[in-house]
């Protein structure tokens, strides 16, 4: 067979696309990885530089709290939901607190209130920090770390101070906040009150926090290279993050001006004035910057606070032992990364007889095959970062 | 702050819990600031497509289910005598006015097999995996129905009120003597609660 130039001309085209028919290569990321936040695993299938499909394996971190949960008693419960977020251990007692009051008809005195109010606040703001501080970190960006961290640590003192406890402060009792030593027959009953000096010291505080807060934008949003790597990437339209349940700041970036401080009333948050901060591309930019924005709200509420939190008790009158009346109820709340709920159902015993705990990295992290549909493997931890999610708070 | 279908004055939300119930077809109940609506289960999927787009629920919360079982292998069983099945809920809310509603449907013991709901709502892939290991209730048409936190090879359903903690069965766990009272102060007596132990 005689081969002319024509054929020779089509062979090699023929063999340049077969070339070009690359094989899609499975990559996989973690499930120990600086930028995964704790153990999450992603398998992913690349051609090149370009990913296909991402599939997020979790459980690593599962620890049954659930099942846990219908073993042990109301009071001990507060202590395991604060090892879900455990950068806002603070904030998860608050819902399922309110939800056993709910069951038994208790209200907590208006101080406490204002307290829980306080230090959900403060969790907020420590959560939002680490935040600030890793995902420039992920970026390539090491500095802004030192000046988020100094400042949460601040934030922190002030909580540890109130509660004992930086992380998982365990303060909130059915009825109010946790009692000081002294209910025996010859001791007098001693409530722990706010440590001296600490509506001065929060004051303080405050104002180093709004300092940083400028000071991060800076050194963040003037950075041309972070810009250029979030802005656009990772875009996370409205319909599809209610969706799948993408609840907190993921879904106000997304320009959902959806708040449950202002929609439900587990918190007196009705008498403070903030902002309800939303953004316009739902761009990992706009996750940040969101942020950002809302730990200068939570500045603007715990002042407030401060300066309107009331005289009186600390603790309603409740039983010796804590027994929910039968019935169910559900309590969500806003967490910093979203929606945090607890469906609990009592039969009347000491102990949940169902919890069911919702929370807001779970769902979150749900739309990540979604968003890293077609994406460059780079991007891949520019989006999931932008996210940010604990992994106790997936795996619960 | 709270109330209960028993008493005479309409709770605020009665309006709106039975608006949701004659769009969907159910049984509106409002107890404790939560409205929960019981329906058929062979309508399920239909339900949450009517939620969705009649009644602006987007929000998808969660999905789980309740194990209402007379014998538990941990933990107290309930009270009194109840009707051995799987209760389906889901969580749905919209985004506007702050609205959250719980649908609620019978699942039969002996065959737990739902409709999935994926189709209508993204995020109820993830949730209904956890509900298929931890119940063991089926979902028709999920398109990757495996575990999700436990591994492959995990055997039984964790959150069955059938399953026991086996933590448990080799020593009862010593936080139950904690809630006996203090010397000296009768159980009944008014008061915070226990100091720290």
């Amino acid at each position: 067979m005689t081969i002319d130039a024509d054929t020779i001309r089509h062979l090699s085209e023929v063999s340049v696309s077969v070339e070009l028919q690359t094989e899609d290569m499975t990559l996989n990321i973690g499930p120990q990885h600086p930028s995964t936040h704790g153990v999450l695993r992603l398998v992913a299938r690349v051609d090149g530089e370009r990913c296909h499909d991402v599939q997020p394996v979790i459980g690593y971190m599962h620890r049954g709290y659930e099942k846990l949960s219908e073993v042990r008693t109301y009071p001990q419960i507060t202590t395991i939901v604060n090892r879900i977020d455990w950068v806002a251990g603070y904030a998860n007692e608050v819902p399922f607190i309110v939800a056993a009051e709910k069951l038994m008809g208790v209200e907590a005195p208006e101080r406490a209130q204002y307290i829980r109010l306080i230090l959900t606040e403060m969790a907020r703001m420590a959560s939002h920090l680490v935040f600030m501080a890793s995902y420039p970190l992920e970026l390539g960006a090491a500095t802004p770390l030192f000046f988020a961290l100094r400042e949460r640590e601040r934030v922190l003192d002030l909580l540890e101070g109130v509660t004992g406890g930086r992380f998982h402060p365990n303060f909130n009792r059915i009825g109010g906040v946790k009692p000081a030593y002294g209910a025996g027959s010859s001791t007098r009953k001693m409530i722990q009150d706010l440590p001296a000096g600490f509506l001065k010291d929060t004051r303080d505080a405050m104002g180093r926090v709004l300092g940083v807060c400028d000071e991060l934008e800076d050194l963040v949003a003037g950075n041309e290279i972070i810009l250029a790597r979030t802005k656009g990437v990772g875009i996370l339209p409205p319909e599809v993050a209610v969706s799948y349940g993408v609840s907190g700041p993921n879904l106000r970036a997304s320009g959902v001006s959806f708040d449950l401080r202002r929609a439900e009333s587990y918190l007196p948050y009705e008498s403070f004035d903030f902002d309800v901060i939303t953004g316009e591309n739902g761009d990992c930019w706009d996750r940040w910057w969101v942020r950002l924005q809302e730990i200068r709200e939570a500045a603007r509420i715990i002042v407030q606070a401060v300066d309107g939190i009331p005289a009186g008790p600390l603790q309603a009158k409740v039983p010796k032992i804590i027994k929910v009346p039968k019935g169910e109820t559900y309590v969500r709340a806003e967490n910093p990364k979203g929606e945090m709920g607890y469906y609990l159902v009592s039969d009347g015993g000491t102990g949940p007889y169902r919890l069911k705990i919702r929370s807001a990295s779970f769902s979150n992290i749900s739309v990540l095959p979604y968003l890293l549909e077609g994406i460059l493997v780079p991007d891949i931890i520019a989006t999931m970062g932008s996210l940010d999610f604990v992994l106790g708070d997936v795996d619960r | 702050m709270t109330s209960s279908p028993s008493e005479t004055t309409t709770h605020p939300l009665q309006e709106y819990a039975d608006l949701v119930a004659e769009t969907v077809g159910g049984e509106a109940t409002v107890a404790f600031d939560a409205i929960k609506v019981v329906v058929p289960l062979d309508r399920w999927v239909d339900v949450h497509v009517t939620a969705r787009d009649r009644l602006g629920l987007v929000f998808f919360s969660w999905l789980s289910a309740i194990d209402w079982a007379n014998e538990v292998a941990v933990g107290d069983p309930p009270g009194e005598t109840v009707e051995e099945r799987f209760e389906l809920l889901t969580s749905l809310g919209d985004v506007t006015e702050g609205r959250r509603v719980t649908f609620s449907a019978t699942v039969d013991k002996t065959s737990p097999v739902v409709p999935t709901l994926v189709e209508v709502y993204a995020g109820a892939n993830w949730h209904e995996r956890e509900a298929h290991e931890m119940f063991g209730i089926v979902f028709e048409g999920h398109p990757n129905l495996t575990h999700l936190y436990l591994p492959e090879s995990f055997i039984g359903n964790p959150l069955r009120k059938s399953f026991p903690l086996l933590s448990r069965e080799v020593k009862p766990w010593p936080g139950t003597v904690d809630v006996e009272g203090m010397p000296g102060i009768a159980d009944d007596e008014p008061t915070t609660e226990n100091p720290e132990a």
